[in-house]
């Protein structure tokens, strides 16, 4: 059984990229981040989340390397690759798309 | 998917099937670093340690799920479905391991003997020069009227190598010509293969020497001045044990003292097939090497011995080089018209000059080449077949994967993988058949104290060419199959097994790949019997002189700078107390006996009475030169007149011996005996011919006749020649007597060539040309192997696929005879088709055999009077026990068969 | 390319899907054809609902009781399933679109920065 508020794949690939374009995370700070910005609204289960940074990582899009954080501890920050850039502009375009199709249809009779 | 993506992805993909581990534990760390940050939160927020950690583990939704599903993402998808694919392959294979053996050796087979034939046509063919950017190398050739490939003189070498702008540098060499080599001056000299090189050889050819340096272009200006030598890679290492400190060392050639200046690399075996220099001297030296003594090599315009090669400028091509020299060449003929009459100049690629009408290993090759790849094709056809049978019994299987869901293009691919998986076993295979042929080829020693090595080496181009016909044969071999068996008609596929829904078109094809097989075979078989035929009947009939008793030993006086009157008196001694040695019952001398190794001397002579066609000054034919006791001990019989004798001496009238084809040839009808040649032209030394002696081979047993002349030592002084002794006993007794003699004449002259006329003769008339024959052999052979195979698979399959039909008929009243006439019916048809067709390409590779090796002449009927014969026969057994055995199939069990 | 965005699609709508079900049926009943016909012309085309995921969306909302099935003819006088929006799914349909709302609006607002790094 899905539950309704997870976020669909496509859709969470777009935030991860979003996320990583603006610095290099590791996981941890990438699902504090998740919930920072979205609030309560976009619930991404921690489980979930690593296996969709591996797949990111898997297609090229983020590169996984491992250093130091601010405590000392080893931990494996992501960054965006040049490929994973180009495939952050194109699914931003499709999420444009998409929304702006389906706000159409919901809004259709209040227009 | 744009390249850069492949940046990032191969690595991980490769990291994640060859460093698993690695991968997997720094996933571990990765999730145990988050679970550690979230007890760290969970425990700020006022959680206990075992609280947080539960609430942490609840939040990740079980650890060892998300691993898992991570492990399904590491994205090696293709490679794990390829290697499924395998696996499946691997299984199915194994199941009919059987099928899977004969097809693995038939393409073994066929690729086996493709690569040694390619290694071979590579060798002599295809590998380019051993120098940086080979392919601008040309040869520059003297045309005449009778040769395309003539060479030129040191005097037109130097005018080339001024006049010509095509070039960044033209470069000349002579022979490789047997040296007295010896390192100190007491010593007694070997003879070893050196070479005589311009100045500016190894700077134009871009041969760095792994020691010291090459040539300076100013050390072959002078004659005489640089007495300086680079020795070749493998004589440096055999004779000096690769000693660095050889540089700067005197070694004594034909004598003289030469500085060693430098080592060829072990990249450069120099610019010949089958001959490596142990050492380059430079031009200037040659009077020191000379090999005709009334020549000035230097000096004479029409002592032609060089090779001239050259680098094309990048910008120039090979039209203006050869227009360039063409110019060039009409300037030679203007200024001396005497020694250059009718003589052209060409520019000749690699190709053009390995592919020279006139080498006997050329025409080999094409014949060879024909066939190993008729050899492939059959074995490929036959595994086609193979496959396409056991795709048809595998229709149940793949229509069920059908309705299971699987694409077509999957199960194609997994059909494709594996008949890709069958030729990477054959390929292997082949290979390794491939490595055994050559080496089998290579085993082959050439008696001679030169240099030779055989040019036949599995190298990376062999086995390049190797894969990709592995690659192609399994393309080949497997699509057809693959694509009818995936157009399986579901319902009926899942039906019935093997009843074959009737299809004329693909029994056609079927039936077409039988006789393919049969005719190929056919032509193959014959191929080799016509071969084998003409190669042993010309063996038979190189006889005509006798082989054995005969000891050999080489002379060459000029190494201890004899001079031509102590030359003449060496051999009139040397023959004389031979003669007189115990054991020995005649001794001749010869420049070098029928069938043995080195090319005869052409002669130029006008017939007295001749009238020269306009174009032409005289003719020429092969020549030797002999002394009186040459004719009996070698044994050639004189037909008409007399040999030669000891009173023809010098200052006797000029005499000649020609053989019977000469006579027939210039005298037809009239007793030759008695008529004139004159020498070089119609005003040259005239000579009588005293004798008419039997037409022997000379080059190669399976030769036409060819026009013969012998001149008498004492009248053609040569300064190299062979003595020949008839032993009464074993010859190689002689060997030690015959040290004696020599050694009481001069101690420091060096005898080579110590060998019995058997051993040489062996090699280089039955041995050698004899690889040939017995590899085409075996490819006949195997040929007919691969046949008769593929009939009684194909027989075999379709019997299995009627057996209900044969059932019905049997139980319908068909008798085991009916059956048998039914099922051999039709491998009679295809055979018999074959049969003609395989006829016909025997018939026409015959012409082609005629016309390059055998001249024969008409067709050989004895060979399809025994190849037609016994194809049939064989290949009908091959139907006759798949048919013999549906026979006598009951017909209940017919029936139920399924 | 063409198949894997079509998928990514898909994946997508799966969460929104209920959403425009319950909002197409809001205008009257209609047969399940009709439904993905209503979405796809609304959207321009830009959003195209596959059979597959069309009918167990369906019966999912059937089971929750948003919306309810009738037998009925359609145009050309075929038999055929017609669903209408029940009470508890018009309550449905509220509380979806403003979730879809409060989505948009975050995913929107994360992605602002990229619109004006693009400019």
């Amino acid at each position: 059984m899905s539950k309704p508020n997870d976020l669909v794949q496509g859709t969470l690939d777009l935030l991860l990229l979003k996320i990583l374009a603006l610095e290099p995370l590791h996981g941890w700070a990438i699902s504090l981040r998740l919930k920072s910005i979205s609030g309560a609204v976009l619930q991404v289960s921690e489980g979930s989340l690593y296996p969709a940074l591996h797949k990111l990582e898997q297609e090229g899009w983020i590169t996984g390397e491992w250093k130091q954080t601010e405590n000392n501890r080893r931990a494996k920050f992501y960054s965006l690759t040049r490929p994973g850039r180009e495939q952050l502009e194109k699914e931003a375009a499709n999420w444009a798309r998409l929304s702006t199709a389906i706000s159409h249809v919901v809004r259709l009779e209040e227009a | 998917m744009r390249p850069q993506h492949w940046l990032y992805t191969i690595p991980l993909r490769l990291r994640s099937l060859f460093r698993r581990r690695d991968v997997e534990q720094e996933l571990d760390e990765e999730l145990q670093f988050h679970l550690e940050q979230k007890i760290e939160e969970g425990m700020a927020n006022g959680l206990s340690e075992k609280e947080a950690r539960n609430a942490a583990m609840r939040a990740m939704d079980g650890l060892e799920q998300r691993k898992e599903e991570m492990r399904d993402l590491r994205g090696i998808h293709w490679l794990t479905d390829l290697l499924d694919d395998a696996h499946y392959a691997m299984r199915s294979l194994r199941r009919t391991w059987g099928l899977t053996a004969f097809v693995v050796i038939t393409l073994a087979l066929g690729i086996g003997m493709s690569a040694a034939g390619f290694s071979m046509i590579d060798g002599l063919i295809f590998r380019p020069y051993a120098v940086p950017h080979p392919s601008s190398v040309v040869t520059l050739v003297s045309t005449t009227h009778d040769s395309s490939f003539d060479n030129f003189s040191y005097r037109e070498y130097l005018d080339i190598r001024g006049n010509t702008k095509s070039y960044d540098g033209a470069i000349a060499s002579g022979a490789i010509q047997g040296v007295g080599f010896s390192v100190e001056s007491g010593a007694t000299p070997r003879v070893r293969g050196g070479m005589l090189v311009s100045g500016n050889y190894f700077r134009v050819l871009g041969v760095d020497p792994q020691l010291g340096r090459g040539f300076r272009d100013d050390e072959d200006e002078v004659p005489g001045r640089n007495a300086v030598t680079v020795l070749g890679p493998d004589f440096w290492k055999h004779e000096f044990a690769s000693d660095p400190s050889v540089v700067g060392r005197t070694i004594r050639l034909n004598g003289t003292e030469f500085t060693v200046i430098g080592v060829a690399p072990e990249t450069f075996p120099g610019m010949l097939m089958f001959l490596r220099p142990d050492f380059y001297m430079p031009l200037a030296m040659a009077r020191l090497f000379s090999v005709n003594p009334q020549k000035n090599f230097l000096e004479d315009r029409d002592d032609r011995e060089l090779s001239v090669q050259a680098r094309l400028n990048p910008g120039t091509t090979l039209q203006q080089a050869q227009n360039e020299l063409a110019v060039l060449a009409k300037n030679f003929e203007r200024e001396y018209p005497k020694l250059n009459r009718d003589r052209g100049a060409a520019v000749r690629t690699q190709f053009e000059t390995r592919t020279r009408e006139d080498y006997i290993e050329w025409k080999f090759i094409v014949i060879f080449a024909v066939l190993s790849l008729a050899v492939l094709l059959v074995a490929c056809t036959n595994v086609a077949g193979l496959l396409l049978s056991r795709a048809q019994t595998r229709k149940r299987e793949i229509a069920v994967r059908l309705a299971l869901g699987a694409g077509r293009f999957r199960l194609i691919r997994m059909l494709l993988t594996e008949s890709l998986l069958l030729a990477c076993f054959g390929g292997l295979a082949g290979i390794a058949v491939g490595y055994g042929a050559i080496r089998f080829l290579q085993t082959f020693s050439v008696p001679s104290e030169l240099p030779v090595t055989l040019p036949f080496q599995l190298d990376a181009r062999v086995l390049l060419a190797s894969l990709a016909l592995s690659a192609l044969s399994a393309l080949f071999c497997g699509l057809a199959p693959a694509l009818q068996s995936t157009r399986v008609d579901l319902v009926n596929g899942l039906k019935s097994a093997d009843v074959d829904v009737p299809g004329r078109k693909r029994l056609w094809g079927r039936n077409a790949l039988v006789v393919a097989q049969v005719s190929m075979s056919l032509m193959l078989l014959t191929a080799s019997f016509l071969m084998m035929r003409g190669f042993h009947n010309g063996v038979a009939a190189a006889t005509g002189f006798a082989k054995d008793h005969l000891l050999m030993a080489r002379f060459d006086p000029r190494l201890l700078q004899y001079n031509p009157a102590q030359t003449q008196r060496f051999y009139k001694l040397l023959t004389e107390r031979a003669r007189a040695t115990p054991g020995v019952q005649s001794a001749g001398l010869t420049q070098r006996p029928p069938l043995g190794l080195g090319a005869f001397d052409r002669l130029a002579f006008v017939p007295d009475g001749f009238q020269m066609p306009r174009d032409r000054e005289n003719y020429t034919a092969t020549m030797d030169t002999v002394d009186e006791g040459f004719f009996p001990t070698m044994g050639i019989a004189i037909l008409r007149g007399r040999g030669f004798q000891a009173s023809d001496t010098a200052d006797a009238p000029r005499v000649a011996v020609v053989n019977e084809q000469f006579a027939k040839h210039y005298w037809p009808g009239t007793d030759a005996v008695g008529k004139h040649i004159r020498l070089e032209s119609a005003s040259g030394t005239s000579v009588e011919v005293v004798g008419v002696a039997q037409t022997v081979t000379y080059r190669e047993t399976t030769e036409k006749p060819t026009d013969f002349v012998y001149l008498p030592l004492a009248q053609h002084p040569i300064a190299r020649m062979l003595l020949l002794l008839r032993s009464s006993g074993d010859p190689r007794q002689l060997i030690e007597p015959l040290k004696d003699v020599v050694r009481a004449l001069d101690a420091n002259l060096p005898i080579s060539e110590t060998r019995t006329y058997e051993d040489v003769y062996r090699y280089n008339a039955v041995e050698g040309p004899g690889v040939g024959v017995e590899l085409v052999g075996c490819m006949g052979a195997v040929g007919l192997l691969l046949a008769i195979a593929g009939l009684y698979g194909l027989v075999a399959y379709n019997v299995s696929r009627r057996t209900r039909e044969i059932g019905i008929r049997m139980a319908l009243g068909a008798g085991p005879s009916d059956v048998l006439r039914l099922v051999m019916g039709k491998g009679l048809a295809l055979v018999g088709m074959g049969t003609v067709i395989g006829l016909a390409m025997g018939c026409a590779l015959e012409q082609l055999m005629n016309f390059m090796l055998f001249n024969a002449g008409g067709v050989d009927v004895v060979a399809y009077v025994i190849v037609v014969p016994s194809m049939f026969l064989v290949t009908m057994l091959a139907a006759y026990v798949p048919a013999r055995r549906a026979s006598r199939i009951a017909p209940t069990q017919a029936l139920r068969y399924e | 390319m063409s198949t894997k965005e079509q998928r990514e699609r898909i994946e997508l709508l799966q969460g929104t899907l209920d959403l425009l079900i319950l909002r197409t049926l809001l205008r009257g009943p209609v047969h399940g054809h009709a439904i993905a016909k209503a979405i796809e012309f609304d959207s321009d085309d830009v959003l195209q609902v596959e059979q597959g995921s069309l009918y167990p969306a369906l019966h999912r909302l059937i089971k929750r009781r948003w919306i309810a099935v009738e037998e009925g003819t359609s145009e050309n006088n075929r038999r055929a399933k017609f669903y209408r929006l029940t009470a508890a799914g018009r309550r449905r349909l509220t509380i979806e679109t403003s979730k879809w709302d409060t989505m948009a609006g975050a995913i929107a607002r994360i992605l602002r920065p990229a619109e004006q790094e693009g400019e």
